[in-house]
């Protein structure tokens, strides 16, 4: 499937042969190894979802208005937090879909866990477009269904393409982590100790033998949705983007904003990716799946990324400044000089500054740096989405209906909230099913045996 | 109150078990409530019915979802604002201006309008109490015939009664025959505001015949008995495009006034400085005065003399008597007599049977003279400066009683408190302050067991209670001479006494009048005391509308604030919240300040109306008590204040935050004859113009006319059944009036320019918030207005992010009242009431345009121009809100659009707008 990598340097420990790779992956699950570390961290995971819960209760009894939001920004967490968390889930289908048609094998050892990665923040960041409705109970009525009163969603409203990206995106993302875990499965209920293993193992399989037709058909079916799904990472985040650039708001209202969110969202995708794979890697002893040259070209990845959003934020200010528009010029000014300025410097030292440090090859093999760099890059994006939605809000065009914005402790409750749903499914992920695709791992390791 | 079918058993629990006694139930209320509107007009509200008739056969005239109207009128310092009231189902749920009463010609101002919220406070008195503990009116009747009795043996020798000052004749009636029938009996008047007679006279203007005004102090257009009329008087020569009839405005004051923001020239000035000032005017030495003054005075000087018997002169009630000496000296020099003339003094408290006012009355409890006290709807202990140490003087008579709406900080300290009546409960009469007599009828049997004060002192004279209704008409029974029965129904139809009808004149004391107040003296800074613009005297604290509606020029709500000129408050050292300690001749508060612009430096202004105790739950614990530092009653200035910060903060809650309008072309002015901006392009678009047959609604907001009073933001909220959200959301920025007042501030000192933009929605025809609903729940409706759906809204408030004008509220919370209060009585129930989680905005009043729309079909004719007036418009009392159908180019919205100089908010943004603005109009002076 895959021609060798025109890089040197192995993508993985080339000591492992095909029994290593299996035993060296299907370990974690079966065999539980740290099992105290995984219940400490799992349990703060899940103090994450009771916060989640809580959250969520206060906010359907009480209203919306246990929310910061107010008149004029009547956006705030709720959108910033969803805007993260689909950024963050563009690295697994870019990994897995856009570099596999890429023939970029390098991707092989970290798709899976990416592609999983993906599915949880989708999910968390789809929490949030229902929770901020003030008629959450309503929320049916953005899905284009056979009203019994003719009515229909506004097909003009990006929100409405918003529902449409998003779930088709969660739908493909899906079928296409279950379809590639398919022959995993199957070795894992092979290997699988007591029998209840076996059967929960075998069920998810689907039956999968290993047969000679089942390759074909899977290998077929893994391209076509690679095929699909690459064109939804770039929509998906188009149209998030579009929900403000269709908006005629100053600060909002920029043709830049589709590009820009779709390098953002890889960008931040990439750093969450680095937050998760360093620790993950070091606790399991995958170094030898996950090399310090993945870390190296993800660093890179998110380099290049970064300077797409730099040049969004430059292309940004240089439009209001070449249009004269005075609402657009104060828009920008207020950006870096108004109330919310602290957040603009602070993201631009994230997401410009950081990145920059990555030039350094050695850096990009530090391992701590790296991971400490992934986090602040993770920080400067959410804060990127804050300064997008509150101070493009917070003053527009009529100084009279100037206002404020503070998330309160319901907006934290829910976004710490998801932060712990997200870890505790990855948690569950990584305990349950193998975290790196041994399929595509053995297939790299038998094709380099044949070029030797 | 026995089961009304006697088929049905009783119940176990009955419904209404739990409230008070003497209570009405709101299912016994609203059954009254259909019967009294029923025969209001034909045999007026006596005590409640003792028998209740279901609706079997459905009266004539109450039609669910039916709108009846009733003239009546509302005292106002005493005097009447005309009224026509609007029920539905026998309950009030609206005021309006009585277009025949000369004083309100048709408008209100936003006290009026949040008058009917008042009638619904759950917070109202309900029962007499005794000492605190309910009672019934049969114990105080007992225990008054008793007294009285004795009383009447010494001729009624201690016995004081304590009124407001009114021009009713029926209650003045009533007094005078109580006092002839208890002649040792005492009448005492207190209020804390101020007189508008001076010698036995009152001052009176034809301020719309002036060509120049002078305003000295005076905020003739809002604070004023008569400010309806001269607000409409000078709205009308102060058109956008009013060429070489608009007139021209010099204010001298110490604070910002509604007034004083329409100026073309304005002076802060302090008080203390006026007499300089005005012999300045006068000629005389103008070396010593700074620059902005001597330029002011030498500028109004040439121009008083240009203009001579065209100017007019107005000192305002509050000024001490020079100043109105010299108003009125000014005014005798230009010697016409249409432009300003002295009346008779109207109110009673220039009535010479009145012994006096509090510290009269005090002096009086102080020496032992009074047994007996008798407070009828005032409420001294907490309007009353401290200097007479009312509450504790109280203690002095042997019995008191307290007739009043609430159980206030008077009624609570006293024997007896009886619920008074509110106005639209009650049977009475009043005088416009031009001396028009005006019939104030109830549009409801009284909400619980109350009495208005004409009937309490009618049962304090007589012992024995006599209907409201008897004792108006005993008044004018005598005036009418023939055919009584015929002109009475008359004037309750159009609510005034127009047919020439006259009431002997009250007896007037020439002397007396203001009371004069000595100039402080003292170095330090000046302190000016005001009505707060919303509470007044502290009457409508309880009020939520008026708490939560933005004072005039700080944005403030649901509180009050020490007002220092941001100049002053650099030099001290503080800023907006900082709690300062002001003490002032002994007497010391803790206030926040606020920052006020346009204020005279080295001033500071206090407002009555907040540190209530015992208002309500509305009312109580907002803000400072400034009554505390006020050294006597009718006092308004107190000199060497000193101020010092506490270091304490406070969090102050505004609707506005920023003020400037930053160069954006948002306030626009022009000058008589200057040109204006040139007419946008249209810009076109892609796509062809939809098809719009029929009718093409508009608006237009005259800002040359629009004085800024916030009348049009209470109708609104009482048209259009918009919640109040509290101090805490609104500090979040949540308030939900449809219809907002931008202010926008421009230079300082005497250069300063107040823009007041009234801004509802703009029914853009290319409506920004419509596109990006995804359900569909804000449409364009085919006569252009941009129609919010509330059912179909989910709440993503994606709309209210892309309004420009951000005129759209959502409901973050549920706002509405708990089930149970008598609140959602006032609702109008063509209006829906809107739920958690929706978005909200201005309909131009859409049930109005249904409703005459409908009215003209039943009718088999064309809807005319004039038919439809939204609620802003029809409040307004400088007619800036014009409201119609472009699409008929003879209509007044369409001739006002196409007035030279209209212009649409941000038009830059192709949002069409259906609501559009005519500039600012300033008309200087030219250079001498």
């Amino acid at each position: 499937m895959n021609p060798a990598s025109p890089i040197d340097e192995p993508v993985y420990d080339h000591a492992l042969d095909l029994a290593g790779v299996d035993e060296g992956i299907s370990r974690v699950p079966l065999q539980a190894p740290h099992k105290r570390l995984w219940l400490a961290g799992f349990a703060v995971a899940f103090l994450g979802v009771c916060s989640l819960f809580s959250g969520v209760a206060w906010l359907l009894f009480r209203g919306i208005g246990t929310w910061g939001i107010d008149i004029p920004v009547a956006w705030g967490f709720a959108i910033v937090n969803f805007v993260w968390w689909i950024g963050i889930g563009h690295a697994g289908t870019f990994i897995s879909a856009f570099l596999l048609l890429l023939h970029q094998s390098w991707r092989t050892s970290i798709n899976r866990f990416t592609e999983a990665m993906t599915l949880f923040a989708v999910a968390c960041a789809a929490l949030f477009p229902l929770l901020h409705l003030g008629r959450p109970q309503y929320f049916y009525w953005l899905l284009p269904y056979p009203d019994t009163m003719g009515l229909w969603p506004q097909f003009r409203s990006p929100l409405v393409w918003d529902v449409f990206a998003v779930s088709t995106y969660f739908m493909v993302s899906l079928v296409f982590w279950y379809a590639g875990l398919l022959p995993d499965l199957a070795t894992m209920r092979d290997r699988a100790g007591p029998r209840w293993k076996r059967r929960a193992y075998g069920l998810l399989a689907l039956g999968w033998r290993g047969d000679a037709r089942h390759w074909v058909h899977y290998e077929r079916m893994y391209v076509v949705l690679a095929g699909l799904a690459t064109p939804l990472v770039i929509s998906v985040h188009s149209i998030v983007g579009l929900d403000f650039a269709a908006a005629q708001l100053p600060g909002w209202h920029s043709t830049i904003f589709p590009p820009y969110f779709v390098g953002g969202a890889i960008f931040s995708g990439f750093a969450m990716v680095l937050t998760l794979v360093i620790p993950l890697r070091k606790v399991y002893r995958l170094e030898g799946f996950i090399t310090d040259r993945h870390l190296d070209l993800m660093a890179k990845v998110m380099m290049t990324t970064g300077w797409v959003v730099a040049y969004g934020y430059f292309a940004e200010a240089f439009t209001a400044w070449w249009s004269r528009d005075q609402f657009e010029m104060f828009s920008q000014t207020n950006r870096l000089l108004g109330p919310y300025a602290r957040f603009f410097w602070i993201m631009l030292i994230c997401n410009v500054g950081v990145p920059q440090l990555l030039w350094c090859a050695r850096l990009r093999r530090n391992v701590p740096f790296l991971f400490v760099a992934s986090l602040l890059v993770n920080l400067g994006m959410w804060l990127e989405r804050y300064v997008i939605v509150v101070t493009s809000l917070h003053r527009d065009f009529m100084p009279s209906s100037w206002g404020w914005y503070r998330g309160t402790r319901v907006d934290w409750a829910v976004f710490v909230g998801t932060l712990g749903l997200f870890l505790a499914l990855l948690f569950l992920f990584v305990r349950l099913l193998p975290a790196i695709s041994m399929t595509e791992m053995k297939m790299l390791v038998t094709r380099k045996g044949k070029v030797q | 109150m026995p089961p009304l079918n006697p088929l049905r058993p009783a119940d176990e629990f009955p419904a209404g078990a739990s409230d008070p006694p003497d209570a009405i139930g709101r299912r016994d209320f609203l059954r009254l409530a259909g019967a009294s509107a029923a025969l209001a007009g034909l045999s007026g509200c006596g005590p409640p019915a003792k028998t209740l008739a279901p609706y079997v056969v459905q009266p004539e005239s109450i039609i669910p979802g039916k709108a009846a109207y009733y003239a009546t009128a509302m005292p106002w310092e005493g005097y009447a604002r005309g009224l026509v009231a609007e029920a539905h189902e026998g309950r009030p749920t609206k005021l309006e201006g009585n277009p025949e009463a000369a004083e309100s010609l048709g408008a209100t101002d936003a006290q009026t309008q949040a008058s009917v919220l008042s009638l619904y406070d759950p917070d109202r008195s309900r029962s007499p109490r005794r000492g605190g503990f309910p009672a019934s009116w049969d114990a105080f009747e007992a225990e008054w015939g008793a007294r009285r009795q004795a009383l009447a043996a010494k001729g009624g020798a201690g016995l004081a009664l304590l009124a407001e000052p009114t021009t009713s004749p029926t209650f003045r009636r009533e007094m005078r025959r109580l006092l002839e029938r208890l002649p040792r009996a005492r009448w005492y008047q207190h209020t804390a505001l101020a007189r508008y007679d001076r010698n036995g006279r009152q001052a009176d203007a034809a301020v719309g015949e002036a060509d120049l005004i002078f305003a000295i102090g005076s905020d003739f257009l809002i604070s004023h008995p008569a400010a309806l009329r001269y607000a409409r008087d000078f709205a009308r020569r102060r058109r956008s495009r009013g060429g070489a009839r608009a007139n021209r405005l010099y204010v001298a004051e110490a604070a910002l006034t509604v007034t004083g923001s329409m100026a073309d020239h304005r002076l802060p000035i302090l008080p203390g400085r006026l007499a300089a000032l005005l012999a300045a005017i006068d000629g005389g030495e103008t070396a010593g005065l700074p620059a902005a003054e001597r330029e002011f005075a030498s500028r109004l000087r040439a121009d008083l003399a240009r203009h001579g018997g065209r100017a007019l002169c107005l000192a305002g009630p509050e000024q001490e008597g020079h100043v109105q000496e010299w108003a009125a000296k000014c005014n005798a020099r230009s010697g016409s007599a249409r432009l300003a003339w002295d009346g008779p003094a109207l109110r009673s408290d220039a009535d010479p049977g009145s012994a006096g006012g509090l510290r009269e009355l005090a002096g009086a409890l102080e020496a032992g003279e009074v047994s007996d006290l008798v407070i009828l709807g005032c409420n001294p202990v907490y309007t009353g400066a401290p200097g007479a140490d009312f509450a504790e003087r109280l203690a002095d008579a042997a019995f008191t009683v307290h007739l009043g709406s609430y159980a206030d900080e008077t009624g609570v300290l006293c024997g007896w408190h009886l619920p008074e009546s509110h106005y639209l409960e009650a049977w009475g009469d009043l005088l416009g302050y031009g001396g028009q007599a005006l019939i104030q009828q109830p549009l409801i049997d009284p909400l619980y067991s109350s009495r208005s004060a004409a009937e309490m002192v009618r049962f304090l004279a007589d012992g024995m209670a006599a209907p409201g209704y008897d004792l108006v008409r005993e008044t004018w029974r005598a005036a009418a001479g023939k055919d009584f029965e015929g002109r009475w129904a008359g004037w309750l139809n159009r609510g005034v006494v127009d047919d020439g009808t006259r009431l002997p004149a009250p007896p007037v004391s020439a002397a007396g009048g203001r009371p004069e107040q000595a100039a402080p003296a003292g170095g330090g800074l000046t302190l000016l005391f005001r009505p707060d613009p919303n509470l007044g005297d502290g009457r409508w604290s309880n009020n939520a509308w008026l708490q939560e509606l933005p004072r005039p020029f700080t944005t403030l709500v649901w509180d009050n604030a020490a007002c220092l000129s941001p100049d002053l408050a650099g030099r001290l050292g503080v800023r907006e919240g900082d709690v300062i300690e002001l003490s002032c001749g002994g007497r010391r508060i803790s206030a926040p300040v606020a920052l006020a612009r346009g204020q005279a430096d080295g001033c500071v202004v206090v407002h009555f109306g907040g540190g209530r105790t015992a208002a309500g739950g509305v009312g109580n614990g907002r803000g400072f008590d400034a009554y505390r530092l006020r050294p006597g009653e009718g006092v308004w200035r107190a000199e060497g204040l000193e101020i010092r910060p506490t270091g304490a903060w406070q969090r102050l809650v505004f609707t506005q935050h920023h003020f400037a309008m930053d160069g954006r072309d948002l306030a626009r002015w022009t000058e008589p004859g200057g040109r204006a901006a040139p007419a946008e392009p249209d810009r076109g678009s892609l796509f062809p113009p939809w098809p719009r047959p029929g009718h093409a609604w508009a608006m237009s907001i005259d800002l040359a006319s629009c004085i800024g009073c916030n009348a049009c933001v209470a109708a609104c909220q009482a048209e259009n059944n918009i919640p109040v959200v509290g101090p805490e959301e609104a500090f979040r920025g949540r308030e939900m009036h449809w219809i907002r007042i931008a202010r926008y501030f421009e230079g300082e000192g005497s250069g300063l320019r107040v823009a007041a933009l009234p801004l509802p929605c703009m029914h853009c025809e290319n409506a920004p918030c419509e596109l990006v609903c995804p359900v569909g729940a804000t449409v364009h409706s085919s006569e252009g207005l941009n129609q919010m759906i509330y059912n179909r809204c989910v709440g993503t408030r994606y709309c209210s992010n892309n309004c420009p004008y951000k005129v759209r509220r959502f409901n973050f919370f549920d706002y509405r009242a708990p089930a149970d209060s008598p609140v959602h009585l006032q609702q109008n129930p063509n209006v829906t009431v809107r739920q958690r989680g929706v978005m909200e905005k201005c309909t131009y009043c859409v049930q109005r345009i249904d409703e005459a729309r409908i009215a003209a079909e039943v009718a088999g004719r064309a809807l005319r121009d004039g038919d439809i007036r939204t609620a802003c418009q029809q409040a307004c009392p400088a007619e800036a809100i014009v409201f119609g159908d472009l699409a008929d180019p003879q209509s007044a919205v369409s001739r006002r659009k196409r007035e030279e100089g209209d212009y649409g908010l941000l038009t830059d943004l192709n949002t069409r707008p259906r609501t559009t603005y005519l500039p600012k109009l300033s008309n200087p002076a030219p250079l001498a």
